[in-house]
């Protein structure tokens, strides 16, 4: 028993001794050696940093990038989009010649789904890589938790997915690139309205127990009033519900001609295909929650006409959205999603505002110093003005984004009620 | 002080952690198997946050006053100490796996109360809660000495007459009612004082974690701080303790071995991803295999007690 414990011990003991970071050292702002092996940093490594992109002769040492999301836990869904998204944009930005040559180095840290997770990510972000600005985190209610400690510390955040109110207000160093809900989400009410003239009467139903979906249905809400439509009925679920009989039969109840629906996969799925089997035939608006492919094996066939709004088009005209989706279907076999072209965005926001910091003070004179290096970059974010593959934005004073073009896409089922896809209407 | 600075945040939720395994370990003293500190951390953070954004408010760009803090502490220990009095009259009829079921119906029901008020912002929750302290490093001040207190508070505690009757009733309750033990007031006082641990360190958690919604203190909350006093040992308060600070840090530390730069590659890439998490599953595993008891029992205590005064050997020999 004493040998088992001691074994036990022991073991735990080394773990820890072995999880120690090198202590980082003061003012290092390529920070590279937290996170890389220490060696020289020499072409050698800057090329096993770019990875695939050997073409471009990256010099110096990475400029370490945080991008803290949801890689565990059941967010992890849309992290995991996240995280391919950053991934393509650290190859396809070395391979374009990093920040004037330099490299850029993507440390991904695991917030999981909680508000402690954030801040641990982010701490680690901050203090051990000694990130020049941190992507993430996730969820909004994570940006909460974590957006203050990366306020605190002065280093400045990109929100890739986080759209509630009141995000880019945390402070001074909190952005975001994801267009605030109440901006995206009316677009797909318009749409239902081009398609249906005549509608009179829309129902509402929403998770209630979902922060994205609670703050997004109060948004549709408003819309629908704003167009002078009647809004018949609110009817609310939970996320973990499976029958939604109650909900629709109140709604064909109010004979509307128009549904909407915010929820998640799972449970807004499952309210529109028993919708669908008691009888409803008029249009259905989904919303963020719906805006994912798992969405198909849940209604099947009713997912048909579902319409959602998006912040990003694989559509989007211009070249550098026409290599980023050849880059992104050529590794996941499938069109790229919105969350993976936010987070893609946002490391190339840093990327380029780097580039013109460079170019304006120089990065080597800001070396020395990395909390001027990043009030520096901050103000660089908020000033520069970026082509992406959401069209063009730009930041406010504050740090909401600046987002010119919003798009709607219709579920469109094959015959097999299997698979689908989203066709663009807008 | 750099490597300080990384892990403050990460010392101070270990401490938190600690403080809740503790608050199970409260009502465990009595053998009652309660589950509903999260629930209590969550009402106690509530009052907090809807205190510190609603009544005690700073002007902007005032930092926020420590002692409104402590103050806000105190009364949620109170209110939840209170709740606690009420929850436990109707609850501690029901014992053993009953028991644990009720304290988890009562967590849903408060989730889903503060899903539904207006005054806890609902699904998104409260945010922007004001700070006392420039970094999350400052919440040791509050954090060490609520942790202390509680320590010295449970190990006299375990000493004292109270205590005694605690441990009588988790003995044998039949027993300790015949030795003329008011078994029902004791268990409703373990009860009340393992929510009103629960309610203090939920406030000062709402200030710590800068925002507070219906995520926290949830059902996997509740198994999390079970797996504390579980693995740490559940016969003296040193195993939650324990229990609390090292499996809150082991996550953590495994992301920061990912980090060291000799591993290769894809151990690295493992072991900041998911594989930490699978790593920190098998621990808890072979850890229960081996350690049925928890890690820290009062049998390895009185003999590392014994191997540091060798002389007296005797001390601690009375244990059973």
């Amino acid at each position: 028993m004493r040998l088992r414990r001691a074994v036990f011990l022991t073991a735990v003991a080394g773990l820890l001794a072995a999880c120690t970071p090198p202590a980082p050292t003061d003012g290092a702002a390529g920070g590279g050696g937290a996170t890389e092996a220490p060696a020289e940093p020499t072409a050698a490594e800057s090329e096993a940093a770019g990875g695939a992109s050997e073409s471009a002769q990256l010099e110096g040492e990475p400029i370490p990038i945080c991008v803290a999301v949801a890689q565990t836990s059941n967010v992890a869904l849309l992290g995991q989009e996240e995280v391919i998204g950053a991934e393509l944009a650290e190859e396809f930005f070395n391979g374009r010649g990093g920040v004037n040559g330099r490299p850029i180095d993507v440390v991904i840290q695991d917030t999981a789904g909680d508000e402690a997770g954030a801040i641990n990510a982010f701490e680690t972000c901050i203090n051990a890589t000694q990130a020049v600005g941190i992507v993430g985190p996730t969820l909004s209610q994570q940006m909460f938790a974590a957006g203050p400690v990366a306020e605190r510390a002065g280093v400045p955040t990109l929100g890739p997915s986080t759209t509630a109110a009141g995000i880019p207000q945390i402070g001074d160093y909190i952005a975001r690139v994801s267009a605030p809900v109440a901006v995206v989400a009316p677009n797909a009410v318009e749409v239902a309205l081009e398609q249906d003239p005549a509608i009179e009467n829309v129902a509402v139903a929403y998770a209630q127990n979902d922060a994205f979906a609670s703050s997004e249905t109060t948004t549709f809400q408003q819309a629908v009033q704003e167009r002078g439509l009647n809004l018949a009925t609110v009817q609310q679920f939970q996320t973990t519900d499976t029958d939604f009989t109650a909900q629709a039969t109140n709604i064909i109840g109010v004979d509307p001609q128009l549904v909407i629906v915010s929820g998640l996969a799972a449970d807004g799925g499952n309210l529109v295909r028993q919708l669908r089997e008691l009888g409803y035939t008029g249009l259905i608006v989904g919303g963020n929650g719906l805006n994912t492919t798992n969405v198909f094996p849940v209604c099947g066939q009713y997912c048909d006409g579902i319409i959602i709004a998006q912040a990003y088009s694989p559509e989007t005209e211009g070249e550098l959205n026409a290599a980023f989706v050849e880059a992104y279907t050529s590794a996941q076999d499938r069109q790229p999603p919105q969350f993976s072209a936010q987070a893609f965005t946002g490391v190339q926001v840093f990327v380029e505002a780097l580039t013109a910091l460079d170019d304006e003070q120089g990065l080597a004179e800001l070396e020395g110093d990395l909390a001027g290096l990043r009030t520096a970059l901050n103000e660089a974010v908020l000033a520069g003005e970026y082509d992406t593959v959401l069209g063009p934005i730009s930041f406010t004073e504050e740090g909401e984004i600046n987002q010119e073009q919003f798009y709607v896409a219709q579920i469109e089922m094959a015959d097999d009620g299997q698979t689908g896809q989203f066709t663009f209407v807008r | 002080m750099a490597l300080l600075q990384a892990y403050g945040f990460l010392i101070v939720l270990m401490v938190i952690n600690a403080l809740l395994a503790l608050s199970l370990y409260l009502p465990l003293m009595s053998g009652q198997l309660s589950l509903a500190s999260p629930g209590f951390y969550a009402f106690g953070g509530y009052i907090a946050a809807i205190l510190s954004t609603r009544v005690f408010a700073p002007a902007d760009g005032e930092p926020y006053a420590v002692g409104l803090v402590v103050l806000e502490m105190l009364i949620a220990g109170v209110a939840s100490g209170a709740l606690g009095v009420l929850v436990a009259i109707p609850a501690l009829r029901l014992s053993g796996i009953y028991l644990a079921l009720a304290t988890i119906a009562f967590v849903e029901i408060l989730r889903v109360v503060s899903l539904n008020l207006p005054i806890t912002g609902q699904a998104v929750g409260i945010f922007g809660i004001p700070q006392p302290f420039g970094s999350q490093l400052g919440y040791l001040l509050l954090a060490i000495p609520l942790f202390l207190l509680a320590v010295v508070f449970v190990a006299r505690l375990e000493r004292v007459r109270i205590g005694r009757a605690f441990t009588a009733i988790r003995a044998d309750e039949l027993a300790a009612s015949a030795m003329g033990i008011a078994t029902g007031p004791y268990k409703v006082l373990a009860f009340a004082l393992g929510a009103a641990l629960a309610g203090t360190t939920g406030a000062l958690a709402a200030h710590f974690v800068n925002t507070w919604n219906a995520r926290q203190g949830t059902f996997d909350a509740s198994i999390l701080y079970l797996a504390f006093v579980l693995i740490g040992g559940s016969r003296t308060f040193v195993g939650p303790v324990v229990g609390g600070l090292v499996l809150t840090a082991v996550p953590e530390l495994l992301r920061g071995s990912a980090q060291v730069g000799a591993l290769p590659a894809w151990l690295e890439g493992f072991l900041s991803g998911g594989g930490r998490l699978i790593i920190f599953g098998v621990l808890l595993a072979v850890g229960t295999v081996f350690f049925p008891q928890g890690l820290v029992t009062p049998e390895l205590l009185a003999r590392l007690r014994r191997g540091r005064s060798r002389p007296e050997v005797a001390v601690a020999e009375a244990q059973p």
